[in-house]
């Protein structure tokens, strides 16, 4: 008897961690595919017409969250703008939706790439800037656009440029023919910043993604390395403003019309604060950075509790995330779900990050 | 061309806001090494609880004083418990850790005072001066003056006054700083109490002069910041030449109807071209600080 | 003692008995005791019953919070109508559940709330609205989803040019209009100026209304446009003096106009200028706000009757504040226009079979509303037919005095803006007034 649960206990053990080490490695493609699936399915029958678009404006900022943690995560650039490409990509899919006959896959498409182009215009300074002062001119950055367009306004179905309408009816941007219910739309979004993320990945795992690490690094070693570290920043920036202007226009698509005071600084700041708790190192981070950002105060309101406390939640996480977890929740999510899955042989995601941030320093 | 000289006048008034925010900004960035964001709503509570005390007992110098004193008040506690948990990180986690204080501050002002309108009025209010018929209150001409004073007092305090002097060791390097036998708490601490006593002047200075209200008084930061970066986050009097002349540029465009309407954005528009101008030179990647 | 068989005494007898047969008529017929204001007349059946059966949901978009002011007074003034219905016999029985929802001055929120109350929360109609966003994101849904909407207040045009809302106000172009009307009677004012918010189809809508007006009168009007988020109000008070105009309008929410005011009072210019504002300006808080030196100074054109009126359902409004209101519920015109918004509603639905209750039936009933007469108003509400709904477009002029105290300086008179010609052709052909 001993001696047969002797040999069982081995056994047992060994095919344990077996599992384990195999689920772990499927823990890679497990959650967001386990994710995609309850978006696309669940959530959209199960949601009343109050939570489905809450969830579709968490979806769409979290697009704009992933190209925030891509340039803090990976390069440690601080962007306080992305929520005014936001605002352009949208202009851009307003604009061309009412103007052209364009699909609006097309016209979405379009609007990424202008908010791309200008993230790269903006880029271009970025790369003789260190961390404070390329925050402050992504702010300045910000603070112009919120004045302008405060003033132009967003277009509404009107002739010239502004494409405002001055008196009579004004028009709703109108939804891609397979989107057109409030459900049918969040799939489509799902589906879009799906394939954001995909995309980063991509650049993630290619040569843009070893770049990236190496810059992160510290940019004399990306030099050394011969990595054309202008191209790969700038890049960078053109790829976060793509991401932004598409979730612009998905905006856009899902409202219908934008509204000029919709665009403050103060929202780009709350867009960087966020990424910064949902965590900039994980794929989960802009995802959490989307549902605080959209879905929680939606609970708050359906609660009746003042939405003011949201504010008050997130600056706290905001500062326990910076002192204690520099991962974000993310971070803490994986660390987590690492202690599930693997054997503590790796550093906790806030340890590795904390050493990152030290190393930073040194060099610095 | 129309007739600008009015709006030289309120320019120069809008400008000295501008400037003393801009001011209490630099003062802290050159003192600790922290950009804070947390400034305007330290101030804005500050306010807030000035209103609070003039709606239960009319007492100008109480409010004043409570104002101040909670502002400094506030500050203190986030220099001394907070600020030196992140005292190893980079600048920019540094500023947006503040920027945690401010919603912290602001969700609290926004959840006990709501929404609702309020302004504030002090004696200081009823005085006032003519200008080239526009007319001056007394409030703006200490505005104006605050800032010229503070900008000189406190240049002078961190160039020759020991403490000052510490105080921007600690703000260059943190560690031989204290290796030279800076007591690197006590320095930074007063520091904080310094830029809380600047940012609970500015808080009712501004809720006079602009508006009492929490999110208006938070989010000016972003301006100021603007009047600061003119100063490249080092130089007082820039800061406060920038401000000045930001506010200048921005009021003498009123009267220009194309314009008019977007004349809010030539804070960032001069800031930006600073910005630029200032980092023309810099190597990319080897150069070290800011 | 008194002898009751004298005949002196059988008058003492009768006294007695009719003065206890009239206690007790009264102890049984009415919820409170003499003394205090009876709520039964207020609102609805008036019958003193709670209602209990099965409840009327119906809903409320406002913009509370996230801009320059707070515009839920008018949910306030009809949840309070509400309250009192509820208290005395309901509709027929049944109680209103009024649910009231913020959007922030977010169109993200606005379309999710919006959603809410009409999908989740299957509302029959919405009543007492006051958002500058709601009727141009939510317009085409309520349309889609055949639910109408009785604004409290509409703001910007589209509140006024949407097939399934109706406002009861008259709408900031107008009470522009209306005002300018006056000084120009009164003060012989030919050379205005419009400050407004440069929030679209509010501010420039406003101020071009009344260029409008004035164009074949003589009359010019020069713009002042600006960010509500503005800090510099004493510049733009320079720029409106710049054009040396006869009176200057503030067309913008309290908040917002008393910063100009007192940059105004700064620059001491209330003498120099004739200044006035829309309804906007008109409630008992604002004397307050701007303080000591405009009384005497400022005009308001107000677009229902004064809060002070003796009217039988002005008077009513005010009780029902303060017996089914919280205290700091403002009484201002917002209030009174969610009341009467409440009341129609109420009015409307008593007539319909209870049992009978749903979207699509008060949809019917609410269009078809045409002659609906209160003291509140200068001529009677109706719905309206088509796609522009401006029921209300008569208004009275007061003026800021002494003491902090509005007094009223013209009683009804009819606002001229040309644009309303096609809709006084629908009132006329359609008689909806009568």
């Amino acid at each position: 008897m001993e001696m047969s649960v002797q040999t069982d206990k081995p056994i047992k053990d060994s095919m344990l961690v077996n599992i384990q080490h195999k689920v772990g490695k499927l823990g890679g493609i497990l959650p967001p595919a386990i994710l995609i699936v309850v978006a696309m399915t669940i959530i959209p029958a199960f949601s009343s017409s109050f939570w489905i678009k809450a969830f579709t404006s968490s979806a769409v900022f979290s697009l704009a969250a992933l190209g925030v943690a891509l340039l803090y995560g990976r390069l440690g650039l601080v962007s306080l703008g992305q929520v005014a490409q936001l605002g352009m990509g949208g202009w851009v899919v307003l604009r061309l939706g009412h103007g052209t006959n364009l699909p609006f896959v097309i016209v979405l498409l379009i609007g990424g790439i202008v908010a791309g182009l200008v993230g790269l215009v903006a880029g271009i300074p970025a790369l003789r800037m260190r961390g404070l002062y390329l925050a402050l001119i992504t702010l300045m950055g910000a603070g112009g656009f919120q004045v302008i367009v405060n003033g132009t306004g967003f277009p509404d179905g009107g002739p010239g440029f502004l494409g405002r309408v001055e008196s009579g009816t004004r028009s709703l941007l109108a939804r891609p023919f397979f989107a057109q219910t409030d459900a049918a739309y969040f799939r489509f979004v799902i589906i879009v910043v799906t394939l954001g993320f995909l995309f980063v990945e991509l650049h993630r795992r290619t040569r843009p993604g070893r770049a990236w690490a190496l810059i992160r690094k510290s940019d004399a070693s990306a030099l050394s390395a011969g990595v054309n570290i202008t191209l790969y920043k700038t890049w960078a920036f053109a790829l976060a403003g793509f991401l932004s202007g598409i979730a612009g226009g998905l905006l856009a698509g899902s409202i219908g019309q934008l509204d000029g005071r919709a665009f403050p600084a103060s929202d780009s700041i709350m867009l960087f604060a966020m990424t910064v708790v949902g965590g900039v190192y994980h794929w989960e981070g802009p995802i959490i950075t989307g549902l605080l950002l959209r879905a929680f105060p939606s609970l708050l309101n359906s609660w009746n509790v003042d939405g003011n406390i949201a504010y008050i939640v997130f600056g706290a996480a905001l500062l326990q995330a910076l002192i204690t977890a520099p991962a974000g929740l993310a971070g803490q999510l994986a660390d987590a779900s690492r202690r599930f899955f693997q054997n503590r042989t790796r550093p906790s995601a806030n340890e590795a990050a904390d050493s990152d941030h030290k190393k930073r320093n040194e060099q610095q | 061309m129309p007739n600008i000289s009015p709006f030289i006048i309120t320019g120069l008034a809008v400008g000295a806001v501008y400037a003393l925010s801009g001011v209490g900004l630099v003062v802290l960035y050159r003192a600790c090494g922290v950009l804070n964001f947390a400034y305007g709503a330290i101030g804005s509570i500050g306010a807030l609880l000035a209103w609070q005390i003039l709606e239960y007992w009319d007492v100008e110098i109480l409010a004043w004083f409570i104002a101040i004193g909670a502002s400094t008040l506030l500050s203190f506690v986030y220099g001394r418990y907070l600020a030196p948990r992140l005292a190893y990180r980079d600048s920019v986690v540094k500023a947006v850790a503040t920027l945690g204080f401010a919603l912290i501050l602001l969700g609290i002002a926004r959840w006990y005072w709501s929404d609702d309108p309020r302004h504030i009025s002090f004696q200081m209010d009823t005085v006032g001066i003519s200008i080239l018929t526009v007319r001056i209150t007394l409030t703006r001409i200490v505005a104006f003056g605050s800032a010229v004073v503070i900008t000189i007092g406190i240049a002078l305090f961190l160039n020759n006054a020991r403490i000052g002097l510490s105080m921007r060791a600690l703000a260059n390097n943190r560690d031989l700083s204290a290796l030279l036998g800076i007591p690197v708490p006590q320095v930074e601490t007063r520091a904080w109490l310094m830029s809380g006593f600047l940012a609970g002047v500015t808080g009712l200075l501004l809720a006079d002069l602009v508006r009492l209200d929490a999110i208006v008084l938070t989010f000016m930061v972003i301006p100021a910041m603007a009047a600061a970066v003119v100063g490249r986050l080092k130089s007082l009097v820039g800061t406060l030449v920038g401000g000045i002349l930001i506010g200048l540029f921005e009021a003498i465009a009123t009267p220009f109807q194309t314009i008019s309407p977007y004349r809010s954005v030539i804070p960032f528009v001069v800031a930006t071209m600073v910005i630029l101008w200032l980092q023309r030179h810099k190597q990319v990647a080897l150069a070290k600080g800011d | 003692m008194i002898n009751l068989t004298t005949r002196y005494g059988a008058f003492f007898k009768v006294v007695i008995v009719s003065s206890i047969l009239m206690t007790l008529i009264a102890a049984c017929g009415g919820a409170n005791p003499a003394s205090a204001p009876s709520a039964n007349s207020l609102c609805g059946l008036g019958n003193g019953e709670a209602a209990t059966a099965a409840p009327i949901v119906v809903g409320a978009a406002v913009g509370a919070s996230g801009g320059p002011a707070d515009f839920s007074s008018a949910s306030k003034g009809a949840a309070a109508y509400f309250n009192c219905v509820n208290a005395n016999g309901g509709i027929n029985g049944r109680p209103i559940q009024y649910i009231v929802e913020d959007d922030g001055w977010n169109p993200e929120q606005s379309g999710q709330v919006s959603a809410k109350l009409v999908n989740d929360d299957k509302v029959v109609a919405l009543v007492g609205n006051t958002s500058f966003l709601d009727c141009a994101v939510n317009g085409q849904f309520y349309k889609d989803s055949n639910v109408v909407v009785i604004a409290g207040v509409g703001v910007p045009r589209e509140c006024f040019e949407s097939e399934n809302i109706s406002p009861t106000n008259q709408g900031p172009r107008l009470s522009s209009i209306g005002a300018a009307q006056y000084m120009n009677e009164k003060y012989g004012a030919t050379k205005f100026v419009c400050m407004a918010l440069n929030i679209p189809n509010f501010g420039n809508w406003s101020c071009d209304g009344m260029s409008e007006w004035g164009k074949d009168k003589g009359i010019t009007v020069d713009q002042v446009i600006f960010d509500p988020a503005t800090m510099d109000p004493t510049s733009l008070v320079l720029q409106a003096a710049a054009f040396e105009p006869d009176a200057i309008i503030t067309t913008m929410p309290a908040p917002v106009a008393t910063a100009l005011l007192k940059a105004a009072e700064e620059q001491d210019l209330r003498a120099k200028y004739h200044w006035f504002g829309p309804t906007s300006l008109y409630d008992l808080a604002f004397p307050g706000a701007v303080g000591s030196y405009w009384e005497g100074y400022l005009d308001v054109q107000i677009e229902l009757v004064n809060i002070d009126s003796a009217g039988s359902d002005n008077q009513n409004w005010l009780k029902v504040m303060d017996g089914y209101a919280d205290a700091k519920d403002p009484r201002d015109s917002f209030s009174q226009a969610g009341f009467l918004a409440a009341k129609i509603f109420t009015d409307t639905m008593l007539k319909l079979d209870p049992a009978k209750i749903d979207r699509a039936s008060v949809t019917d009933a609410l269009k078809a509303v045409k002659g609906y007469k209160s003291d509140l108003l200068c001529s009677p509400w109706y719905f309206g037919p088509g796609t522009t709904h401006n029921a209300n477009h008569a208004g009275l002029m007061v003026k800021l005095e002494a003491g902090g105290k509005w007094s009223v300086t013209k009683p009804c008179f009819e606002v001229e803006d040309p644009a309303l010609a096609p809709i006084l052709e629908l009132e006329k052909s359609q008689g909806l007034t009568k």
